[in-house]
């Protein structure tokens, strides 16, 4: 039997066994999931070769399934992740229940990305996609039933996308006569020549998953309602697979481009590139008033996720690399920090930042993680988090017509250090206060996955070189030639050039003597106390005296930013969505329950059609 | 080996002269302030006598992991920026790490100690430079943004991103920036005054309502350590500006002994008038509050960076 | 013995008059006996299906009147297959309606299982019949059978949708014969493969008018908008078997007739676009009002309908593809919406009154039930890897194989709607808090079987679909040669036999 099915057929098994075996033997369902994404992982990276296809036939469609260097990248973002997660969620799920339909769901949603990754054709993508949403829906609504309404909207919106695409999946079909994704792009398919809806519904379809303003309103809940486990796949690989599918249009539309298509793709670039952009924006403002840290990073994933459509906005080679190198990195850190967040709703609780605080000495592995990963989110340098950020501001810059998104973006990210410290802050900072005195660090199966994507976000930014090769040749599959990178240095096209080496070296040497300087000297007279030892104008805090400071935390940006927090998304939609209710109470009342009502539809049908019988029957 | 010596050397050199230059120019801003205010002032070199009273300390308070690491973070930021921006124009005395790393690089790098220092401050639990830091990032995201437009507008309208080539374009035409982007540079300098958080905008530290903000659990050498790395930081600012807007200092021509002198002297005399426009405008200025300051910075300054883009594109 | 198509008439026929007899014997008999006749019905399915395989047709000349003359019963891959699909459905309804609950009394047994039995021929008849006055007599069968068992429950509601039913079915019978009568005046000939040859001759305005009249005959048992008025109560009311058997048999037959009427009887183009709008409009108003629908039943009934105009929209498409992928959700709608009446009427019998409000926590309570409702859910908004995603995919292949965007457009959107109403109950039966203790009743073994049945061949299906494509392929190929089909009814008609 084919690599392809086997792999697929692994995970599917584990589902199902996953589904059975907590009945046997109760929480053996996340060791199942774990040890069959793992078996699939391990079979994907040491078996199958890059390039390989297998072509089969169903329901009289030809399918294919195969594995590119482009997808390849994203493999390593689902797989990778997914690894990490499952075992994360060991620990994390134990003891809750259903862990079954929890478990099943999970792999299932794993299968489904995978299956995306192999599809060389869009049934198949289509299919995995459906299978990947509604699995994943099942997962957002396991936290029970006032969260339906969440994963309802996450439906619809998904419903929306995938049907979008599927629109212009079938128009292909009609117009090209062929389901071959590959087919599509050398006819040209997504160029805005002859069907311009085309390109536009599949960037639909895919800015959903992407989490795309104005398409994004189902995020914020379904990120941070869902269990956390789950969400570090969720956010860092899931939405993954909207930029998949944005970077296989877009570069089939720039690598495509003729000269009489130049003013149209200018305007989708505009169009998306501001998108990304008032996305990144929007979504860090409201990051940074939440007072949940589970809604602080999922409204975070949708920043970054503005971020990465903007790279892949530009169409140019750096920016391209930028999107793709972000979407790795993103990837790691936002699956580290939800799954950090995930250790302290388990441990302590809640992540409701007003009632947890200081668990940085409880905590001190997860502070470690979330630490290292928000360096990265933040952009700051030597991590990997700069690397993306330095390429994605070199790509706008040096690029035309971009200099005002270069602007909305730096702004954004600027504002993230607002929430990124929030983050920090609000859990694992501030006062010690009694109601956390219990809480201990996450079991070991927790720290391990969290401790080991955090060094990888360390690796990624001294050799950031290791992505960047997956990256080039995924690239040169999409259509970019001689795409060049180094090992630890960032070049743009006028030539400047950012070196990473130095820079660790740089920092490394100054860390080194200042950390020995400032630790030894005084060794004997330093001494250490908690958080209720600070100076306050010599007075002694009583008992009940309040020093935590975690409420109205960022007011005064707020008060400046009032105009920003009026206008909301999500209250057009619901607006929207309650003018179609009219509606369809409207067409309910067509239904009287009135036989004589009925009777009477039946012959002034009847007698229409008889007057306009010429009209309408001719031959 | 005898280069990598020499850059030692080098690196060493420029880091005592940031920390010479910066903690002088503290001091002649207290004096000079006191004087303002028709008080006698300290002597230009206290800043020198309150590092060595901090450092000599015998008791230290520690405040857990990030407090006690908030100062080599300080540290950090203030020598890898000094090491990637070029002190003298093409002077191989201090060429440091300038080649390797650019504008972009140094915008982010700058945060680098801001944020360690806010973690640490965070960690210390006093509600104070809780508050203090909320409002110094919350400023942060005010002033950034004229700042940023400006440096766009440069590197846009000079088509690198890099200082040094900056410098040179600067040298090679014999105009400096300043009077080739007027706007842009006014941005800028507007930006600074948030920079330097001297009134109008010191409400971050705040003095008689914050204690002093983030630094107030810090002492001994905790404090000493952290002087040292702003002292750092503020003649970095200076040299930064004096760079980017009006010419460098230095020239790549003459590089013997007394043409680093000379281009040494021109940098400070550059970088003391600039740094002295902060000043002044505090001593005049009464203090914002946090959305009034951001405010301001979102007002002309951000519609002059605008202009100064519009003027670099066309 | 020798199988022919006139068992599937005879047989059924002969097992109703025996039930009243029988029950003499054994009480249990009148349970058994119309599974026995349904199992043998799936025999002649299969026997059949073999013999138009092998020679393309099956027919029977009824007392050795050749066609023209007489009535004679056709088995063709189109026929054939929906007879077959019936015949399954049939025992599968059976299965699952044997030990229901509420046919307790044996007098009541008696009717019940005769009036479902006939209503099963009766289907079956309409299909199979080559004759056009026959297919009326049997449509009448049906709509007696089907008005007797909505009303089978003798309270105040049920009584009143079978009277509506009575209502609009009355029309739809006098018109269909009124259609049928000026039609005989204006060929002089019964038989539907003669009427097709001779149809040109009729005067446009006559046709059209004759056309009118069938569409809204069949049109209201095959519930196009308005004319559909009847059928959410006849659905809500009737018990849970029979709602099935709405779905899974009745509807199946009176769209057969339509498409009959419209594909072999007329060569009128306008007739195609009439389907289109017809099942445009019928799909999007029963959607919508599926949506605000309370009552589980209800709801249900509406999201029928709405499939139903959704087979019209792909008759009405007309090519090659599109009948092929209206055949496959006819399938699919039968047996899928066969699951979600036989799961919802259980958790509708276990729920305090009939609305969605009372599903809360039957996931707990009735897990296996509540699973195959999912399935059935799941399955009906066309997500993949189930079975009504294929036929989907297949109608908007189909549509836009004639560039018919907005068309896709309209589909799509109202399956957003389905995707709402569909998954607002699944996650009410799963994740709502329990409201209150109630005594659950278990579903029976045989009940269970036939929908795992069911559920199986959902998911069977879903996951390889060439199972059946290939019947599918030969049945649409049937219903656009109509050449072939006139000249083997009135050429070559010897029997197989």
């Amino acid at each position: 039997m084919n690599l392809f099915f086997i792999i697929l057929l692994i995970l599917f098994s584990s589902a199902i066994l996953a589904f059975i075996s907590n009945r046997i033997v109760r929480g053996s369902s996340g060791i199942i999931a774990f040890i069959g994404i793992t078996a699939a992982s391990i079979l994907f990276f040491t078996q199958l070769s890059i390039g390989s296809t297998y072509s089969f036939s169903l329901g009289g469609i030809q399918m294919q399934f195969g594995l590119n260097s482009f997808t390849y990248l994203f493999a390593i973002i689902v797989l990778g992740l997914g690894v990490m997660a499952s075992l994360y969620s060991i620990q994390y799920m134990k003891g809750k229940e259903r862990l079954g339909y929890f478990y099943f769901n999970f792999v299932l949603t794993i299968l489904g990305m995978v299956g995306i990754i192999f599809s060389q054709d869009f049934i198949t993508f289509f299919i995995f996609w459906e299978i990947m949403t509604w699995s994943s829906y099942l997962i957002v609504i396991y936290n029970g039933y006032s969260v339906s309404k969440v994963g309802i909207k996450y439906m619809i919106f998904s419903a929306l996308g995938a049907y979008a695409m599927l629109t212009a999946i079938v128009s292909i079909k009609g117009i090209y006569g062929s389901f071959m994704i590959k087919d599509a792009m050398a006819a040209g398919a997504f160029n805005f020549t002859d069907h311009l809806y085309i390109p536009i519904l599949l960037l639909i379809g895919f800015a959903v998953k992407a989490a795309l303003m104005p398409l994004h309103v189902w995020a914020p809940k379904a990120y941070s309602m869902s269990p956390m486990s789950f969400t570090a796949v969720f956010s860092g690989a899931m939405s993954k697979m909207g930029i998949l599918g944005m970077g296989l249009v877009l570069a089939s539309i720039y690598s495509h481009a003729s000269p009489e298509d130049s003013v149209n793709s200018l305007i989708l670039k505009q169009v998306l590139g501001w998108l990304g952009g008032i996305t990144a924006v929007m979504a860090t403002i409201y990051a940074l008033i939440q007072t949940d840290a589970k809604k602080l990073l999922a409204y975070s994933s949708i920043a970054q996720l503005g971020y990465i459509v903007v790279g892949l906005s530009t169409g140019t080679q750096l920016g391209v690399m930028a999107a793709l190198f972000l979407a790795v990195v993103h990837a790691i850190f936002k699956g580290t920090l939800f799954m950090a967040a995930g250790a302290v709703e388990k441990q302590a609780g809640t992540t409701d930042m007003t009632k947890v605080s200081g668990l940085i000495r409880k905590m001190p592995f997860t502070f470690f993680a979330s630490l290292i990963s928000i360096i990265a989110l933040a952009g700051v340098p030597p991590l990997g988090g700069f690397v993306g950020k330095w390429m994605l501001y070199e790509s706008l810059i040096t690029e035309s017509d971009s200099y005002f998104l270069v602007i909305v973006i730096f702004f954004s990210s600027t504002a993230a250090f607002l929430y990124s410290y929030r983050f920090l802050f609000g859990l694992f900072l501030g006062q010690e206060e009694k109601e956390t005195e219990h809480v201990k660090e996450a079991p070991l199966t927790m720290v391990i996955p969290m401790t080991i994507l955090a060094l990888l976000l360390i690796v990624t930014g001294l050799y950031p070189g290791i992505l960047f090769e997956p990256i080039a040749h995924g690239m040169e599959y999409l259509g970019y030639s001689n795409v060049n990178w180094d090992m630890s240095v960032l070049n743009n096209i006028w030539g400047e050039q950012t070196n990473m080496s130095y820079i660790f070296t740089s920092i490394g040497v100054v860390f080194v003597v200042v950390i020995l300087f400032i630790s030894l000297k005084g060794y004997k007279g330093t001494r250490n106390v908690g958080t209720k030892e600070i100076s306050t104008s010599g007075e002694i805090p009583l008992e009940h005296e309040n020093l935590t400071y975690q409420l109205d935390y960022y007011k005064p940006f707020e008060r400046a930013a009032a105009p920003l927090y009026k206008r909301s998304m999500n209250k057009i939609w619901n607006d929207i969505g309650n003018a179609l209710e009219a509606v369809f109470n409207f067409t309910r009342r067509i239904y009287t329950g009135n036989g004589q009502t009925y009777a009477l539809f039946v012959i002034i049908f009847l007698v229409i059609l008889l007057i306009f019988k010429d009209s309408l029957f001719a031959n | 080996m005898e280069d990598l010596g020499l850059k030692i050397f080098g690196a060493i050199l420029t880091t005592i002269m940031a920390f010479a230059v910066g903690m002088t120019y503290g001091g002649i801003v207290r004096k000079l302030t006191a004087r303002v205010q028709n008080r006698f002032g300290p002597p230009f070199y206290q800043n020198f006598l309150d590092l060595v009273k901090l450092q000599s300390k015998k008791t230290n308070i520690a405040h857990g992991f990030m407090g006690h690491t908030a100062p080599v973070w300080i540290i950090i930021a203030s020598i890898t920026v000094l090491m990637f921006i070029p002190i003298l124009n093409g002077n191989l005395w201090f060429p440091n790490l300038n080649f390797h790393g650019d504008l972009i690089f140094i915008l982010y790098m700058m945060v680098f100690g801001s944020l360690g220092m806010a973690l640490g401050a965070g960690q210390t639990g006093n509600p104070n430079s809780a508050i203090g830091v909320t409002r110094g990032l919350s400023m942060m995201v005010g002033y950034e943004i004229p700042f940023v437009l400006a440096l766009v507008a440069l590197m846009v309208q000079y088509h690198t991103t890099s200082i040094q080539d900056l410098m040179q374009i600067q040298h090679e035409s014999g105009t400096w920036l300043i009077f080739s982007n007027p706007f842009a540079f006014l941005a800028a300098l507007f930006a600074s005054l948030g920079m330097f958080r001297y009134s109008p905008f010191d409400i971050v530290g705040a003095p008689a309502e914050l204690a002093s903000g983030p630094m107030s659990e810090f002492g001994g050498k905790y404090l000493g350590t952290m002087m040292t790395g702003g002292s750092i930081f503020s003649f970095i600012k200076l040299t930064l500006y004096v760079d980017l807007f009006l010419g460098g200092a230095g020239n790549p021509d003459h590089i013997g002994i007394w043409a680093t002198l000379a281009g040494i002297g021109v940098l400070l005399i550059k970088t003391f008038t600039l740094y002295m426009v902060p000043v002044f405008y505090g001593w005049v200025s009464p203090r914002y509050r946090t959305e009034q300051a951001i405010r301001y910075f979102w007002g002309w300054p951000t519609a002059l960076g605008i202009i100064g883009l519009i003027w670099a594109v066309y | 013995m020798v199988i022919t198509p006139i068992h599937y008439i005879v047989v059924p026929l002969l097992a109703a008059f025996a039930i009243p007899l029988l029950v003499k014997i054994h009480k249990e008999l009148p349970r058994i006996i119309p599974g026995l006749v349904m199992f043998y019905n799936i025999i002649i399915s299969i026997v059949l299906m073999q013999q138009v395989n092998e020679f393309g047709y099956v027919s029977e000349v009824i007392a050795g009147w050749k066609a023209p003359w007489g009535i004679n019963l056709i088995i063709t891959p189109f026929s054939g297959f929906l007879v077959s699909l019936i015949s399954f459905m049939g025992f599968v309804i059976w299965l699952y309606q044997y030990r229901f609950k509420r046919v307790i009394d044996v007098g009541e047994l008696k009717s019940y299982g005769i009036l479902q039995m006939m209503m099963i021929t009766g289907a079956i008849g309409i299909i199979i019949t080559g004759d056009i006055f026959n297919m009326f007599v049997f449509l009448e069968i049906v709509a007696i059978t089907a008005i007797s068992l909505t009303s089978f429950y003798r309270h105040r509601d049920g009584a009143e949708a079978g009277f509506k039913y009575l209502l609009i079915g009355g029309f739809s019978s006098t018109l269909i014969l009124l259609a049928i009568l000026l039609l005989y005046t204006q060929v002089g000939t019964l038989n539907m493969a003669e009427i097709s040859e001779k149809i040109h001759l009729v005067p446009q305005g006559m046709k059209a008018t004759i056309l009118v009249l069938f569409i809204v005959g069949f049109g209201i048992e095959a519930e196009m908008f308005p004319l559909n008025g009847w059928a959410p109560d006849a659905y809500s009311q009737a018990p849970g078997p029979t709602s099935a058997a709405f779905a899974g048999i009745v509807v199946k037959a009176g769209v057969y007739g339509l498409i009959r009427i419209i594909f072999t009887l007329f060569d009128i183009e306008g007739a195609f676009d009439f389907l289109i709008i017809g099942g445009l409009v019928t799909m999007i108003i029963a959607e919508f009002s599926a949506l605000k629908q309370t009552n589980l039943k209800r709801m249900l009934a509406y999201s029928s309908i709405g499939q139903m105009g959704l087979v019209l929209i792909a008759f009405g498409i007309g090519t090659k593809t599109a009948v092929f992928a209206a055949l496959f959700l006819m399938f699919n709608h039968a047996v899928i919406k066969s699951l979600l009446f036989m799961t919802g009427s259980i958790l509708m019998y276990n729920s305090k009154d009939k609305t969605i409000s009372t599903l809360n926590g039957m996931g707990k309570k009735l897990p296996f039930i509540s699973l195959l409702f999912s399935l059935g859910a799941f399955a009906i908004v066309g997500l993949p890897p189930f079975s009504g995603f294929w036929s989907k995919l297949y109608i908007l292949t189909a549509a836009a194989g004639e560039e018919m965007i907005l068309l896709i457009g309209a589909i799509l959107a109202v399956s957003i709607v389905e995707i709402v109403y569909y998954f607002r109950v699944v996650s009410k039966m799963y994740f709502a808090e329990e409201t209150e203790h109630i005594t659950i009743f278990k579903p029976s073994v045989n009940a269970k079987i036939a929908m795992g049945i069911l559920g199986a061949v959902i998911l069977i299906i879903g996951l390889y679909p060439d199972l059946i494509t290939g019947y599918l392929h030969n049945a649409a190929d049937m219903i656009l040669d109509k050449a072939s089909y006139i000249d083997f009814v009135l050429n070559s008609n010897a029997p197989v036999q």
